[in-house]
C-alpha cells in the first residue's frame, strides 16, 4: 500500500488532504490555536499574513482558524448527507434487487420520481420543512441523493445475485436472509463504497450550495459553506474570505474523488 | 413500438402525479403558512391582529382541512390550472411562461456549451498519445468539478466584468448578458460530461470492433470518431436526463448570482414565500422535462445503437 | 458622511399661496434639507434628460405602493404617486403637497384636507375630493401586503366630499397619527378608477397615481421602468425644482448579490444602488461615487425580551443586558457610517423623542453588578447560572437583513463577557406570527418599525394590542392610549417621553441601534435626496 501510494504523488497527495481535514475536525486546536468565535474588531478585513495565514473576517476573527474549526461541522454534514442516501438509498435499493418483481417496480417507479425532481429543488423545500441548522441541510442533502443510491445498490445486488457463488449457496440450502447478509450484500459493496466516497465530495459542495442560498449553520458556527457565502457579501474589498475557504472545498472535494477513483479502480483491477 | 410510448406515457403520468404529491406533502409540513409570510418580519407584522390573520387565512383558502386543499388543488392541476400565487396573485402558468424562456435559453446555451466542451475534452484526451497532456486533460473534469458553482461564477464576475469590463455582470438583455452566466452553467456540466465520455471512450476503444477497424485500415481519427465516438455516445446520453436537472437546480444558484429572471429564481422566493401553487408548478414541470427527456433518449438509443430493442413492457433494462 | 446641509431659502416665495391658511403646519421660511447625493455647490447645473439606473436587492412582487412595505420596492413605485402631505425628513414637520392646507378637529377624530387645484392623475382625469374618498373608502379593504396602510386607517368611519377641492376623512377614534400617515406611500391618492380594482389587480398592473413618473413596464423580481410625465407640475413643498422631473426614465433592477451590486456601480454599470454595507463603503468611494445615508425614523434595532420568562420577570437580569451592550463597538464594527447607536427606543429623528442616552451607556461591571444582586452567579465555564439553570437566552432572528448576521455575533460575545449566553436560532419570516402565539423565545432581535410618528410605540408595546415581548400592564398603556389621542403636539411629547423612559427603564426592549439606510450613488447623479419616511424623491435628481 505505502509503495503504491508513494508511485501514485495525486493520490498520496489526495490522502494527505483528507487526513489534514479529519486531524482538523477531531483536534482544531492542534492545527490552529487561535479562537474562532472570538475576534478584535479594530482588527477586521486584514489581508492574509504570517500571523493570520488566511487573514480575518469582519469581526476581526482568523479565517484560518474558523476554516479549521469548521471542519468538524462540515465533515458532519457530509458524512450524515452521505449516510443518509446510503443507508436509505441501500436499503431501496437492495430491496428491490433482490425482492423483483412487483416490489422492485413500485419501488424503482418511487426512485424515478425522486430522480425527476432536481436535487437543489428537492433540498431547498426539505430543508425549509425541516428547518435551518447544519443536520437538518445534511439530512436535506442526503435525502436528494438516495435516489442514485438506490440505483447503483439495485444495479450491484441483480449483478452478485445472477453470480454463480449465489445460486450454489442457495443449492447448498443457505436461506435468503444468509445469502443477502452474508454474499450479496459483501459482493455488492464495492462500487456502492465508491459511490459513497464520491457522493462525500458532491455532499460537500451541495452543503455549501444550499449556505450559499442561506441555509446554513447558525452563527457563529465557522461551517465551511457559510464561511464562503458569507465571504461573497465582500467580494469587492476582502478578496480571501470567500477564495480561500472556497480553496479548502475544491481541494477536499478533488481529493475525496481522486480516493473514490483508486477505489473503483482498484476494485475493477482486482 | 406503440405499445411502448403508450406504457412510457402512462409512467410518465404517474411520475408527474408523485412529484405533485411529494411537492404538496413537503410544503403541507412546512412550519407557518404563506399568509403569515405575506404579512411580513418585525414590526410590521406585530401590528396585525390575529383575527385579521384568520380572515386572512379563509380568503386565500389555507383554513381548510389539508386533504381538501389537496383535492381541490390536484383536481384544478389535472385541468392544466396550477392556481394564482398567493405572493403576487398572478395565474401560476403566467409566471412560469414568463420565466420559462429566459431560463430555457440559459439552459440550452450552457447545455450546448458543455456538450462542445465536454467531449473536445473527452476526445482530445483518448485521441492524444502524449501521457502527461492525457493525465492533464482527464485530471480536468475531476478538478472542475469540485468547484462550487456559484464560486464560479462569482470569480468570472469579479474578473470578466468589474475588473476588466468585458461582459455586464447582470442583465437578460442580448448574447452579451448571456456569456457569463451559460459559461458558468457550463462548466460543471461540461465535466460530467467530459468524464462519463472519455471512460466510454477508453472502453470503447478496447473493443474488438475497433481492432477490426484499424486492421481494415481506417485512420485514426475515423477510428475514433466514425466508431468509438458513436458508441461511447450511448453512455452520455443515457445521463441526459439528469444533465438537465441537474442544469435546472443549478440555474437556481447562476440566476441568483448573475441577477437573471427566470425559473431558479422564482422557485427560491416561491419556497421562502411558502407560494405552494408557484412551487408545485415549477416541480411538475422540471419533473415533466425529466421524464420527456429521457423519453427521447430511449426512443433515441436504437438509433444509436442498434442492438437495443423497445419492448412494449418494460423499456431497455 | 460628507453630506452637509444645504438652505433652500431661494424657493421661499414659490409656494407661499400653498401655505396652510388654517392650522398645524407653516413651511418654515429657511426649509433646511439635506440628503442630497453631492454638495458641489454649483460647480455644474442641473439639466434635464438622462436615464438613472438603479440596482435594487429585493423585490416585493406588487406594483402598489399602497400595499408593499419594502423599501427596495418604493424606491421606484414612490415615484409614481403623490401624497396628500410631505414630511421634512429633518425637523419631521408636515408639509403641504396635494394639500394645500388641512385641519384636525379638536378630538383628533376628523382631518379636512383642502386639495391643490389643477391635478390630474397619469390617465388624465382631475384630482378631486371624491378620487381622494375613493382612494381612501378602498384603503381598508386591501389585503394581506397591506399590513401597514390598513393600520393607518384603524376605525375609518369614512370620507365626506365637503365641495370639489375639498375632503373631511373621519375615524371612529381619535387618531393622532393619521396626519403624518398621508404622507407615506401607504396612504398615497390614487386614481377612483384604480381604487376600484382589486388588491391583486393592483398588484400586477400597478395603480395610476398623480406622480412626477408614471410606471411604463414592471417584471416582478426583474426590474421596473419609469418615466417622466411632462405636466407635471404639483410637486411636493420641500422639492426644488418646478414643473416636471429632471430626469427622462428610470431604469430599477432588481440585483440580489451586494458583491454584484457594489461592483456594478463602481465599475459604472448602474447609477444608484442600495442596501449597502460598511465593508462596501470603501471600495465605492474609491471608484469616485458617493454614499447617500438616511436614519430610517421610528423604532431602531434592538432586543425585545420577553417579559414573561421566569428569568426575565427579574428587572435586574434585562437591565443587565440593557448595559451589557456596547453599542459604540457594535455600530463602528458592523453598521453603515453614520449609524448611531440607540439613545432611546425611538429613533433620534422621530418627532417626540427624548434623549435617554445616560440609561443605555455601556457599563459591564455594572451588569455583573445587577446579575450578582439578581442571584445570578457564574458557573465553570462563565455562563452565570442560578438553581441550577443556565441564563441561556433563546434569541430569534431573521436574516433578511444582511448585518444582522455579524451584529448578532458581537452581541453574543459581549453578553458572553458578563456571562449571558445568547443562544441564536434563525426563523423564516413566514414562521413569526406562529412564534408570537407560542411566545417560544427569550429575546427577538430586530424589532424595527419605520415610521415617522412616535404611535409606533402604541403599535408594538400596547398590551392591549399584538403585545409580542408580553410586557405587564402597567401605566405605560394609559400613557400610549392618551397620546395617540393628543392633538396638541407639545402634550402629545410629553406623554410620549414618558413612554420611551418607562420602557427603557424596565428593559422591555433594549435599543440597540438606529436603523440607517445608506445608498451608493455615482458621482454623476445629484441631489437624490431621502424623504421622510425612508423613501426616495427623485423628481429633483439629475444627472451630469
Amino acid at each position: 500500500m505505502t509503495t503504491s501510494l508513494l508511485r501514485r504523488p495525486g493520490l498520496a497527495l489526495s490522502v494527505l488532504v483528507v487526513a489534514l481535514v479529519v486531524l482538523a475536525a477531531c483536534l482544531p486546536g492542534l492545527l490552529a490555536p487561535a479562537d474562532p468565535l472570538r475576534g478584535v474588531p479594530e482588527q477586521r478585513f486584514q489581508p492574509p499574513s504570517a500571523s493570520h495565514w488566511f487573514g480575518t473576517d469582519e469581526l476581526g476573527r482568523d479565517l484560518y482558524a474558523r476554516v479549521v474549526h469548521g471542519a468538524a461541522l462540515s465533515l458532519k454534514a457530509t458524512l450524515v448527507a452521505v449516510a443518509v442516501a446510503f443507508v436509505a438509498g441501500g436499503a431501496i435499493g437492495g430491496v428491490a434487487g433482490f425482492a423483483g418483481g412487483r416490489i422492485d417496480g413500485v419501488l424503482m417507479r418511487a426512485v424515478d420520481v425522486l430522480l425527476s425532481i432536481p436535487a437543489l429543488f428537492l433540498s431547498l423545500a426539505l430543508v425549509t420543512a425541516l428547518g435551518r441548522g447544519t443536520l437538518n441541510v445534511a439530512v436535506a442533502v442526503g435525502a436528494a441523493s438516495v435516489a442514485a443510491f438506490s440505483r447503483v445498490m439495485r444495479a450491484e445486488v441483480l449483478r452478485v445475485r445472477q453470480a454463480a457463488y449465489v445460486d450454489a449457496a442457495r443449492v447448498c440450502g443457505v436461506r435468503w436472509g444468509g445469502v443477502l447478509f452474508r454474499h450479496v450484500l459483501p459482493n455488492a459493496r464495492g462500487p456502492v463504497i465508491a459511490l459513497a466516497t464520491l457522493d462525500l465530495g458532491t455532499a460537500v459542495l451541495a452543503v455549501a450550495s444550499l449556505g450559499f442560498l442561506g441555509y446554513g449553520a447558525p452563527p457563529p458556527a465557522p461551517e465551511w459553506g457559510t464561511l464562503i457565502s458569507g465571504g461573497r457579501d465582500y467580494l469587492a474589498n476582502a478578496w480571501w474570505l470567500s477564495t480561500l475557504p472556497g480553496l479548502v472545498v475544491v481541494a477536499t472535494v478533488l481529493s475525496l474523488n481522486r480516493i473514490a477513483r483508486a477505489l473503483d479502480g482498484e476494485r475493477l483491477h482486482r | 413500438m406503440r405499445l411502448y410510448v403508450l406504457h412510457r406515457m402512462g409512467q410518465a403520468a404517474v411520475v408527474l402525479w408523485a412529484a405533485y404529491t411529494v411537492s404538496f406533502l413537503i410544503l403541507v409540513l412546512l412550519p407557518g403558512d404563506a399568509i403569515a409570510a405575506l404579512t411580513g418580519a418585525g414590526g410590521a407584522a406585530a401590528s396585525v391582529s390575529p383575527e385579521r390573520l384568520a380572515e386572512l387565512r379563509r380568503e386565500y383558502g389555507v383554513d381548510k382541512p389539508v386533504l381538501v386543499q389537496y383535492g381541490t388543488h390536484l383536481a384544478d392541476a389535472v385541468r392544466g390550472d396550477f392556481g394564482a400565487s398567493f405572493a403576487t396573485g398572478r395565474p401560476v402558468g403566467s409566471l412560469i411562461a414568463e420565466a420559462l424562456p429566459q431560463t430555457l435559453t440559459l439552459t440550452l446555451t450552457a447545455l450546448a456549451l458543455a456538450l462542445v466542451l465536454g467531449a473536445g475534452v473527452a476526445l482530445a484526451a483518448t485521441y492524444g498519445s502524449r501521457p502527461w497532456l492525457r493525465q492533464l486533460l482527464l485530471s480536468l473534469p475531476p478538478l472542475v468539478g469540485s468547484v462550487p458553482a456559484f464560486w464560479v461564477g462569482l470569480m468570472l464576475i469579479q474578473f470578466l466584468s468589474f475588473r476588466f469590463r468585458i461582459f455586464p455582470a447582470f442583465g437578460d438583455d442580448g448574447w452579451r448578458g448571456l456569456v457569463l452566466p451559460a459559461l458558468t452553467l457550463a462548466v460543471p456540466t461540461a465535466a460530467i460530461v467530459a468524464q462519463v465520455l472519455a471512460r466510454s471512450l477508453t472502453t470503447a476503444l478496447a473493443e474488438p470492433y475497433v481492432r477490426t477497424a484499424r486492421a481494415k485500415g481506417a485512420g485514426p481519427v475515423r477510428v475514433h470518431l466514425r466508431h468509438a465516438l458513436r458508441n461511447a455516445s450511448l453512455p452520455a446520453l443515457t445521463v441526459a436526463g439528469l444533465l438537465v436537472g441537474g442544469l435546472l437546480a443549478n440555474s437556481v444558484l447562476v440566476e441568483t448570482v448573475f441577477s437573471r429572471n427566470g425559473l431558479g429564481r422564482v422557485i427560491v422566493a416561491a419556497v421562502t414565500a411558502q407560494d405552494v401553487p408557484v412551487v408545485q408548478g415549477v416541480v411538475v414541470l422540471s419533473a415533466a422535462v425529466f421524464v420527456v427527456v429521457n423519453l427521447i433518449v430511449d426512443l433515441l438509443s436504437p438509433l444509436v445503437d442498434p442492438r437495443i430493442v423497445l419492448t412494449g413492457t418494460g423499456g431497455r433494462t | 458622511m460628507s453630506r452637509t446641509p444645504v438652505c433652500r431659502t431661494a424657493r421661499r416665495g414659490r409656494r407661499l399661496h400653498a401655505l396652510p391658511i388654517a392650522l398645524v403646519a407653516l413651511l418654515p421660511l429657511a426649509a433646511c434639507a439635506s440628503g442630497g447625493a453631492d454638495d458641489d455647490g454649483g460647480a455644474t447645473t442641473a439639466r434635464p434628460g438622462g436615464t438613472l439606473t438603479f440596482a435594487v436587492a429585493t423585490d416585493a412582487g406588487c406594483a402598489d405602493p399602497q400595499q408593499v412595505g419594502s423599501s427596495d420596492t418604493l424606491y421606484s413605485l414612490r415615484q409614481t404617486v403623490d401624497s396628500l402631505t410631505d414630511q421634512n425628513p429633518e425637523t419631521g414637520e408636515i408639509v403641504p403637497w396635494l394639500a394645500a392646507s388641512w385641519e384636525v378637529s379638536k378630538d383628533a377624530k376628523t382631518f379636512t384636507f383642502r386639495l391643490r387645484p389643477g391635478v390630474t392623475f397619469s390617465d388624465g382625469t382631475p384630482l378631486t375630493a371624491q378620487a381622494v374618498k375613493d382612494s381612501f373608502d378602498a384603503v381598508p379593504k386591501l389585503g394581506a401586503l397591506a399590513v401597514q396602510a390598513t393600520g393607518y386607517v384603524e376605525g375609518y368611519a369614512g370620507t365626506e366630499v365637503v365641495d370639489d377641492l375639498t375632503a373631511a376623512i373621519s375615524f371612529k377614534q381619535p387618531n393622532a397619527q393619521f396626519l403624518q400617515a398621508t404622507t407615506t406611500s401607504a396612504l398615497a391618492v390614487v386614481s377612483s378608477a384604480s381604487a376600484k380594482r382589486t388588491p391583486q389587480e393592483r398588484c400586477t398592473d400597478g395603480v395610476v397615481g398623480t406622480g412626477p413618473f408614471v410606471l411604463a413596464d414592471y417584471t416582478p423580481n426583474q426590474s421596473a421602468t419609469l418615466t417622466r410625465r411632462d405636466d407635471y407640475a404639483w410637486g411636493s413643498s420641500l422639492w426644488k425644482k418646478e414643473g416636471a422631473a429632471y430626469l427622462d426614465k428610470l431604469v430599477f433592477t432588481v440585483v440580489p448579490e451586494s458583491g454584484v451590486r457594489t461592483g456594478s456601480l463602481t465599475s459604472g454599470q448602474v447609477d444608484a444602488i442600495g442596501r449597502l454595507a460598511q465593508a462596501e463603503e470603501a471600495a465605492i468611494k474609491g471608484a469616485g461615487a458617493g454614499l447617500v445615508g438616511y436614519t430610517i425614523p421610528g423604532i431602531g434595532y434592538n432586543l425585545g425580551l420577553n417579559s414573561s420568562k421566569p428569568a426575565l420577570q427579574d428587572v435586574k437580569v434585562r437591565q443587565a443586558v440593557k448595559v451589557a451592550i456596547n453599542r459604540k463597538q457594535i455600530v463602528e464594527t458592523v453598521f453603515s457610517s453614520g449609524t448611531r447607536p440607540a439613545t432611546s427606543v425611538l429613533a433620534e429623528n422621530t418627532p417626540g423623542y427624548t434623549d435617554l442616552s445616560a440609561e443605555l451607556a455601556y457599563d459591564s461591571e455594572q451588569a455583573k453588578k445587577l446579575l450578582d444582586d439578581a442571584g445570578w452567579t457564574p458557573g465553570p465555564d462563565g455562563i452565570r447560572t442560578k438553581d441550577g439553570a443556565k441564563l441561556t437566552l433563546k434569541t430569534v432572528w431573521f436574516s433578511n437583513v444582511a448585518v444582522f448576521k455579524p451584529a448578532l455575533e458581537l452581541l453574543q460575545q459581549q453578553l458572553k463577557d458578563v456571562g449571558i449566553d445568547l443562544a441564536l436560532t434563525e426563523l423564516q419570516v413566514a414562521q413569526f406570527p406562529a412564534l408570537l402565539k407560542s411566545g417560544d423565545f427569550d429575546a427577538f432581535w430586530g424589532g424595527n418599525y419605520n415610521r415617522a410618528d412616535p404611535d409606533a410605540l402604541r403599535t408594538l408595546y400596547s398590551t392591549k394590542l399584538v403585545n409580542a415581548y408580553r410586557v405587564p400592564a402597567s401605566p405605560l398603556d394609559a400613557l400610549l392610549d392618551q397620546q395617540a389621542a393628543e392633538p396638541d403636539p407639545a402634550r402629545r411629547d410629553g406623554l410620549v417621553a414618558e413612554a420611551q423612559r418607562l420602557i427603557v427603564t424596565n428593559a422591555y426592549v433594549v435599543p440597540v441601534v438606529d436603523q440607517r439606510t445608506v445608498l451608493g450613488v455615482s458621482g454623476k447623479v445629484h441631489d437624490l435626496r431621502f424623504a421622510g419616511s425612508g423613501d426616495i424623491h427623485l423628481h429633483d435628481a439629475w444627472k451630469s
